[in-house]
């Protein structure tokens, strides 16, 4: 067997590495913040388009109305799944249904379960009409076969609890029936149920001693659908001409409004993560490219005696090449394994602290959002040698050597 | 021949004034002879040996080793020929302190694609130069002596037809000098041929043809 020789050309990469490890340790770590930002950044923004994409799909309705003064309420729940509890007549079912222009309406009831022995989890019960429902219900036919029973709850995507077994909610048991896969919405934190075991569950808090008493028969909102032709500002406009603005004691939001907000907050994010990208990856490529040319000064006289002893320009080139490469590769490589350390096992507490859908995107485009920051951060090890690379190789050798003091 | 050097002339601009540093210069070296060079500073000695080694193109001449003239070469070709052919031993302490002594002198091996493992040559070289037990050494250990016997042991791992030695024995005291010629004389023995460019009087008695250089001038003594 062939002895491995003492020396390999790659061994001097890494020595040149080792001989100055404060160098090398800051250069890495600026590649990581850059590879770390890029990688987490463009995750989370991915992120926050496919929640978007999830809450525009899985609201499926043209407007919502709800009580007066909650409309802010109705979007914590859509967006984040935050429980609340308000109502209104169902009388408003009839109201709207009639008014030329709408296709379809049915009902919503909220309901906010408790943080206390009653309940399993706080979390926002929904019941739904599956008569008239547009919304909840082509999503449920994918995975429940037959109707939904009263003792029976659908659970969204985040909530613990396998299909089968059973939650509390003021002291009921309900047997989950179906589990939604994870849309980015406020949906996957809360359960739905039938509207009848959603006034039962009312009626239960009510009799658990809860303050608040929804009144008889009574729907929290109404989603509506609207016929072609007609736009979802015009049919907000008809609807408060109708019942009379600010009078009617109801809100009309256009789902569009909603989803417009999460937009504009989703454009600002993607453009301060973009913008930080760019100064990023320019200042990396500045800062390598000062210390890549200060070194290759200092570093004349080795590259003078390496010429001396027949390495080839090229090879020398490829030596200058391979040490930055080594650089931001470590430093590419580290950033964005820092990054999935940071952003997979907190993805909850990032979608409350950003507030808005958040869904990850698939295995297939994570892997490829990693390798694409890799390459992006590698590339500035490369690219700001380029500059003292092709100094030295249009040197004559004698001027490396004669440059270098031997 | 091993090499051989004609008319060679080497001329820089100097604040606009154009300066020979070697002027006419034409010298053949056979295999197994020492020659050596003496003269002052800036008498264009170094530039010399860097046109003789490849690593300088001179204005005008040709160089030319065993046969083959530098001017059809390609810089992988001269960079080969420098590998393998051509031991060049610079001025001063010109051994890498990041690595040790016997990774210096192994350095010559990875250039170039190459399948044997030149491990035991290059200690049987350190010993040969007396450096054996200082093999997995540091440079900052050695003292100046021994780093330049670390370039001579470099220079001889490739087994080349030449060595070219700028002032080897330089700062070195009188029997750290002894030892380095008797190292040359050695080397010489067995049929490789020194070119070396010395201050020295008694470096350069060794040798068996002395030129003096003197204004970019070479002359026969």
């Amino acid at each position: 067997m062939r002895r491995r020789s003492f020396l390999t050309f790659s061994d001097v990469v890494v020595s040149n590495l080792k001989r100055r490890p404060f160098r090398s340790f800051c250069l890495i770590s600026l590649v990581a913040v850059l590879a770390f930002v890029l990688f987490g950044g463009s995750l989370i923004t991915c992120s926050l388009i496919n929640g978007t994409d999830g809450l525009a799909k899985r609201l499926g309705a043209d407007i919502l109305i709800v009580p007066k003064g909650y409309d802010k309420m109705v979007e914590g729940i859509l967006l984040r799944g935050e429980p609340s509890t308000f109502y209104m007549s169902a009388d408003w079912i009839g109201k709207i249904s009639q008014i030329e222009g709408v296709r379809s309406v049915s009902p919503h009831l909220f309901v906010a379960s408790l943080s206390a022995e009653c309940c399993s989890v706080p979390i926002q019960l929904i019941g739904f009409d599956q008569k008239t429902d547009f919304i909840v219900t082509p999503w449920l036919r994918t995975s429940l076969p037959g109707e939904l029973g009263d003792d029976e709850i659908v659970i969204g995507g985040s909530v613990s609890g396998k299909v089968g077994s059973e939650l509390m909610f003021f002291d009921r048991g309900y047997r989950i029936a179906a589990k939604m896969e994870n849309t980015g919405t406020g949906f996957d934190s809360s359960v739905f149920m039938t509207m009848k075991a959603a006034r039962r569950a009312a009626g239960d808090y009510v009799s658990m001693g809860g303050t608040f008493s929804p009144p008889e028969e009574s729907i929290s909102s109404v989603v509506v659908l609207i016929e072609e032709g007609f736009t979802a500002v015009g049919m907000t406009r008809k609807i408060n001409s109708t019942f009379g603005y600010g009078k009617s004691g109801i809100v009309v939001v256009p789902t569009r409004t909603i989803i417009g907000s999460v937009s504009g907050g989703l454009r600002a994010m993607t453009a301060f993560t973009v913008i930080l990208v760019v100064i990023l990856w320019v200042l990396s490529v500045l800062v390598l490219t000062i210390v890549f040319s200060v070194t290759l000064n200092e570093r004349k006289q080795e590259f003078g005696i390496l010429r001396s002893l027949g390495i080839t320009r090229k090879k020398l080139i490829a030596l200058v090449f391979l040490e930055s490469g080594a650089i931001s590769f470590t430093g590419a490589a580290a950033g964005v394994f820092l990054s999935a350390l940071l952003v997979f096992p907190f993805r909850t507490y990032i979608q409350e602290t950003i507030g808005m859908p958040y869904m990850q995107p698939s295995f297939e485009k994570m892997l490829a959002i990693a390798a694409a920051s890799l390459i992006l951060s590698f590339a500035t090890g490369p690219l700001a040698s380029l500059f003292s690379s092709s100094k030295m190789g249009n040197s004559d050798a004698y001027v490396v050597i004669r440059d270098g003091g031997l | 021949m091993i090499l051989e050097a004609r008319e060679i002339k080497k001329q820089y601009h100097r604040d606009n004034i154009l300066f020979s540093a070697v002027n006419d210069v034409s010298l053949s070296i056979g295999e197994g002879e020492f020659v050596c060079i003496v003269g002052r500073s800036g008498s264009g000695k170094s530039t010399l040996l860097n046109i003789l080694a490849g690593l300088l193109t001179p204005t005008s001449g040709s160089v030319s080793f065993e046969g083959r003239e530098y001017g059809g070469m390609n810089d992988g070709e001269l960079s080969r020929l420098r590998n393998t052919r051509l031991g060049y031993i610079m001025q001063g302490h010109n051994v890498l302190s990041n690595f040790t002594v016997l990774q210096n002198v192994l350095l010559p091996h990875i250039f170039f694609k190459r399948d044997d493992d030149p491990t035991d040559r290059a200690l049987s070289l350190l010993e040969q130069v007396g450096l054996r037990p200082l093999a997995s050494q540091y440079p900052s250990s050695l003292s100046g002596g021994e780093l330049h016997r670390v370039s001579i042991a470099r220079a001889l791992l490739m087994s080349p037809g030449l060595l070219i030695a700028d002032e080897p024995t330089g700062d070195l005291d009188e029997e750290t000098v002894s030892e380095i010629m008797g190292l040359f004389a050695g080397i010489v023995s067995k049929g490789t041929a020194v070119l070396m460019v010395t201050h020295n009087s008694d470096a350069a008695s060794y040798a068996d043809r002395m030129y003096t250089m003197q204004s970019g001038r070479l002359s026969e003594m």
